[in-house]
């Protein structure tokens, strides 16, 4: 492989890499905006000039490919240095000085290269300066608005809908210093993956309408995360302001979602904010919130003294951690009814290197629940289709739902009014929905924010994902809450368990999670080593035949 | 300024047009390379301008995206998004010609129609815009009427051509 | 100074404009000649002629047949680049309307030697009767079997055809040309690769401008011994066509030898419009830096004005007498090349924009003195730093504006407005 001589600092790559890329392995950081890994190189913004020793002209490290030893390549000088303040200039005579209303603000391209690369003055007639009257505020479509004035022209945006998203609705229009980026007169922006430009668009130019004046970046802590959206599993930066969920943007795992996520998963933080917080637990009947001491006793009696089949009614959101406590939960009282639900929403496929990877059912870990345990034990069992499309709950001497919010059909009333036909009914969840409020026992948990956990994605590819902020109330960790339970049951087997504890447990008895240890997980996933397992297509698992690949509990 | 439209009003690109854009995607590898050929087709076919429909049924005809053809129609300088008038006139006043009066020219041209740049006659005869370098600097100054350059201009030569224009 | 015409000498002869009026002065035997000899001979033939490109670069042309990749994977093809659309360039324009048969040998002859079976001519779209003529021209060529599926009965297989541009003076560069080719906006594209190893259709592709193909012919006939012995030296050789322009009694295209002086040049074309006093001329297209008077003895090929700061280029000269206000001229020079940067990159889109501003401020008298450094640095900021060629030849008229005439500049400044009297040509109505 050749090796290339950055700023005195030797590094070999493999043939074809640029210079960009091989100055980040050097830790040299070359300026630019139009470049990105995943689109064609254009080399129009200019910014990356750097100086080759042999060529008498400044060179474009972006389009500049290292193919044999020898290159020496310097942007520590001085006329370097200059061309590249040249180019600042030239981006800025024209760029409205909106940085007080504007969004990219904290995270501007044009900002962090002006403070590192350019001049403190201006030496531009301000009346001189182009706009684009009219074109201030356009809705590209739903969910990403442009501001041309603001515009650099890298064309980032206009090569994604080309390339990664395969749609084009954007061009490229006019020529020389009126050229501007839209859709064609009445179309919209309007694929699945619209609002990714936002995230590669350097400056203010493209912006999402959902987090339009929501808050100054500044203030977010940013935590990574995982979507819960769907099957596919993306992993997001969750950024938040003191546990008020503000964005959700992709963050780069090439296993996965690349640079990339969808729409409909950037929005479904929301839901957190709509649907009601169940924050302390709630016996029935009684008007002041229970203590964990009661509740739990509440619980430990009704499980033991059931009239009648224990039945458990799982999620696909709940982490692998908590579905398989559950699922000793459901040993410890003998009972093989288990099973989780299945959402399936619309197709949503993210491009990646791997050929993309696409998901259809709506929720993050229903194949983690179901090697956790949650899926049916031996026998006639009480699933799911059995509650909630029969009318199984009023045979159950108790049912222990998972999850308040475990499918869209948790909410019908219909569904609500055969479920609380069970004897004994015990809801846990985050969401203090209709379900919730009719339960002998409401037990509130933390939503995915406000916990360490992994998921099984569509590929059976392990993700981790930690606390981004603590629950709000008297939450406490499902984990905790479901071992003193347990504790009940066995105190001889459960003391005090932490998450990662939880996990090594798991990894010591199932056999698809052999040899994983929680504090070395690594950062892009695992892929679990389970027959199902297909690198590409989409696997439709069939929830009876998936059960115990090597043995549950 | 209200402007006559003499163009026709047509539904989709002619089966002529079609026809013949189906002959010259013949000489290129790609259906691509047919684009701007197509497009004059389609200008001529739409009275002198493409409106949005006739870009849209280009880019339908070549299976291209309607940005990408917007993109390639909004680039250049003979392709017009708005009515030009029966007849368009592009007066050069690149540097050979206003060294010889190119400004008269347009002067002469801003009497006669009673029009600024780029703005249609009344009567929907003419407009006029200037223009780059024509190619035509020995004959200095000129201009171009539609597909006809008339040379060695003088103002006297510039009415007597706005006469024949009908 | 009895110079034998070798491009033009079918100028204004209506005969040659058919294959058999054509060939009944010799045409078309450079053709039968080449395709008698191997493809590679032919390069060398005009590699040895000394050629260089007549578009603007000059760049040498055997040079760039040679880079053209030997292997048969991919196809070959050759574009002419008839899109002339350099400010006071019109000799293409000639060559195409009055001899299209010796650009198609030329074209021929370029493609038999490179291997090409396709090639097009680009030709800008406002070349309506060009475009027309050559259309015809090459049907007639493809009805004598000068084209098509066996030329003259060799077996080579060759098409050809004009493609029509739409009105952007970007699409005379390179890869502009071949973007706007394949259909898309006339974009120059990042380089390498060179157009040599991945050009029209990603396949290796010869660009050349329509004089430069014209000669051709000719060298094969006439040898490349015959050609050397034309022009100045062994590295500024051939006849070549100067278009001249401006403030001359009589602007025209002339073929001169390579080299000739500006003098001899400013005589042949009947001397100074009007009578008047020469201040300065441009001597090779817009791009070129501006020469002053006193360089009216240089010998107009391409090293001897580059070695006084200025180009050859596509040999327009643009003459300008003493009634000239020089800021207005490169003011309008600018706002050529704002008006046809493509908007790419950084430095021409904003540069060529920002000095059309500035100018157009001073010629109005808006200016200040500093504005001459200002102007300085923005050529020092977009030279050899824009992605193609444009923004290199924007800021040649600017810059030899302020180091040439800064004088004027600052009457501009001092007097709140252009000291020269705007110039009527037309008395009266007339």
């Amino acid at each position: 492989m050749p090796k290339v001589t950055i700023n005195d600092r030797t590094v070999e790559v493999e043939a074809g890499t640029n210079l960009v890329e091989a100055g980040l392995k050097v830790g040299v950081q070359i300026p630019h905006y139009c470049y990105h890994p995943r689109l064609t190189v254009v080399g129009q913004c200019r910014m990356c000039l750097v100086k080759i020793e042999g060529m008498p002209k400044l060179q474009a490290a972006c389009s500049t490919p290292v193919v044999k030893d020898g290159m020496v390549v310097r942007t520590d000088v001085p006329e370097v240095e200059e061309a590249t303040q040249g180019m600042m200039e030239f981006f800025l005579i024209n760029h409205p000085l909106d940085c007080p209303i504007c969004d990219q603000a904290g995270e501007c391209g044009l900002q962090d290269y002006s403070f590192k690369h350019g001049v403190a003055y201006s030496r531009f007639q301000y009346d001189d300066k182009r706009t684009y009257p009219g074109r201030e505020r356009i809705p590209l479509g739903a969910n990403v608005l442009l501001n041309m004035n603001r515009c650099i022209q890298c064309t980032r945006c206009v090569r994604f809908t080309q390339e990664i998203a395969g749609t084009g609705e954007l061009g490229f229009f006019n020529r020389g210093a009126r050229t501007e980026i839209g859709t064609f007169p009445g179309k919209e922006l309007s694929n699945p993956l619209a609002t990714c430009v936002v995230d590669i668009c350097p400056v203010g130019a493209l912006t999402s309408t959902r987090f339009r004046f929501a808050e100054r970046v500044w203030y977010l802590d940013k935590r990574p995360s995982l979507c819960t959206g769907c099957e596919v599993g993306c992993n997001i930066t969750l950024e938040h302001r003191r546990g008020d969920i503000k964005r959700y943007k992709p963050r780069f795992n090439p296993e996965v979602n690349d640079y990339w996520m969808c729409d409909y998963g950037r929005a479904t933080f929301e839901r957190y904010k709509q649907i009601p917080r169940l924050q302390a637990a709630r016996l029935q009947g009684s008007a002041a919130s229970a203590s964990w001491q009661q509740t739990l006793d509440a619980v430990h009696h009704g499980l033991s003294t059931a009239d009648g089949p224990v039945v458990f009614l799982g999620s696909p959101n709940l982490s692998t951690e908590e579905a398989w406590l559950f699922a000793q939960l459901a040993d410890a009282v003998g009972s093989p009814h288990r099973s989780v639900p299945v959402d399936i929403g619309p197709e949503r496929t993210i491009p990646n290197l791997k050929g993309g990877i696409t998901g259809r059912e709506a929720a993050p870990n229903r194949r983690g629940a179901e090697l956790a345990g949650l899926s049916p034990g031996e026998g006639e069992t009480i699933d799911v289709d059995d509650l909630i499309l029969g009318g199984a709950a009023e045979r159950c001497g108790a049912l222990v739902v998972c999850d308040s919010d475990f499918s869209a059909t948790a909410y019908s009333p219909e569904t609500i009014e055969k479920l609380r036909r069970a004897k004994f009914l015990v809801v846990f969840g985050w969401a203090d929905s209709p379900l919730a409020k009719v339960a002998d026992v409401a037990i509130p948990t933390p939503t995915h924010a406000e916990k360490d956990g992994t998921f099984v994605n569509v590929e059976w590819r392990l993700q981790k994902f930690e606390r981004a902020y603590p629950a709000p109330g008297q939450v406490r960790p499902a984990v905790d809450v479901l071992v003193e339970l347990l504790a009940r049951f066995d105190p001889q087997r459960w003391g005090k368990l932490d998450t990662p504890a939880v996990f090594d447990r798991i990894a010591a008895a199932l056999p698809a999670f052999a040899g994983l240890s929680w504090r070395t997980l690594p950062a892009t996933g695992v892929a679990l080593n389970v027959p199902q397992a297909q690198p590409t297509a989409a696997a439709t698992v069939n929830p009876e035949t998936s059960q115990g690949q090597g043995g549950v509990a | 300024m209200s402007v006559s439209e003499p163009q026709p009003r047509l539904t989709g690109l002619p089966e002529a047009v079609r026809a013949e854009i189906t002959e010259i995607r013949k000489r290129y590898p790609t259906d691509e390379a047919a684009l701007i050929p197509a497009l004059h087709l389609a200008q001529n076919a739409w009275g002198g301008w493409l409106p949005d429909e006739a870009i849209e049924a280009v880019a339908v005809e070549l299976g291209l995206a309607p940005a990408k053809v917007y993109g390639v129609v909004t680039f250049y300088d003979l392709f017009h998004q708005k009515p030009v008038g029966r007849h368009r006139i592009r007066v050069c006043t690149n540097l050979s010609c206003q060294l010889r009066g190119s400004d008269e020219i347009m002067e002469t041209l801003h009497q006669e129609l009673g029009v600024d740049e780029d703005e249609v006659t009344q009567d929907g005869r003419c407009s006029y815009i200037h223009f780059e370098c024509l190619g035509s600097c020995d004959t200095a100054p000129m201009m171009m009427v539609d597909d006809t350059y008339h040379e060695n201009l003088t103002p006297a030569k510039v009415r007597q051509v706005l006469k024949g224009l009908k | 100074m009895a110079f034998e015409k070798v491009l033009t000498r079918n100028v204004g002869n209506r005969d040659a404009l058919t294959v058999k009026g054509y060939r009944q002065g010799g045409g078309y035997e450079g053709l039968a000649q080449a395709l008698k000899m191997e493809p590679d001979a032919v390069i060398e033939e005009v590699k040895k002629s000394g050629l260089r490109g007549r578009g603007g670069a000059g760049f040498p042309a055997g040079l760039k047949w040679s880079f053209i990749p030997k292997g048969k994977d991919k196809p070959k093809y050759l574009v002419c680049n008839a899109d002339e659309s350099e400010p006071g360039t019109f000799k293409d324009r000639l060559l195409m309307e009055h001899d299209p048969h010796q650009l198609i040998e030329g074209c021929a002859i370029c493609c038999w030697a490179v291997q090409a079976n396709n090639c097009y001519i680009y030709i800008r779209g406002e070349y309506t009767d060009a475009a027309d003529i050559l259309e015809r021209a090459l049907k007639d060529a493809y009805e004598e079997g000068l084209l098509g599926g066996s030329v003259l009965g060799s077996g080579f297989k060759l098409d050809m055809y004009v493609h029509r541009g739409a009105g952007a003076y970007i699409c005379g560069e390179e890869t502009g040309m071949l973007e706007s080719l394949e259909g898309k906006r006339g974009q120059p594209r990042v380089k390498p690769p060179f157009p040599a190893v991945v050009g029209a259709f990603g396949s290796p592709t010869v660009i050349n401008n329509v004089e430069t193909l014209a000669n051709v012919p000719h060298i094969i006939t006439r040898g490349a011994d015959w050609f050397k012995a034309i022009g100045t030296d062994e590295r500024n050789t051939g006849p070549k066509l100067y278009a001249i322009s401006g403030h001359v009694e009589r602007p025209g295209t002339y073929e001169h030898p390579i080299g000739v002086t500006f003098r001899e040049m400013l005589e042949a074309a009947g001397g100074m419009y009007r009578g008047g006093n020469l201040k300065a001329f441009i001597p090779g297209g817009a791009s070129a830096p501006i020469l002053k008077a006193d360089q009216i003895d240089i010998k107009m090929d391409f090293d001897t004005v580059a070695k006084a700061g200025s180009m050859l280029g596509s040999a327009a000269v643009i003459v300008m007498d003493d009634t000239t206000c020089m800021v207005r001229s490169v003011a309008r020079l600018s706002k050529f090349f704002n008006h046809e940067s493509c908007g790419q990159c950084t430095p021409c889109r904003e540069g060529t924009n920002w000095m059309e501003l500035l100018l157009k401020r001073l010629e109005h008298g808006e200016g200040r003195e500093s504005d001459k450094q200002l102007l300085l640095s923005i050529c020092k900021n977009i030279g050899g730093n824009s992605l193609c060629a444009l923004g290199d030849a924007a800021i040649g008229p600017v810059r030899s504006l302020v180091e040439q005439f800064p004088e004027e500049i600052d009457r501009h400044v001092r007097e709140g407005g252009c000291p020269f009297p705007h110039r009527r040509h037309f008395q009266n109505g007339a």
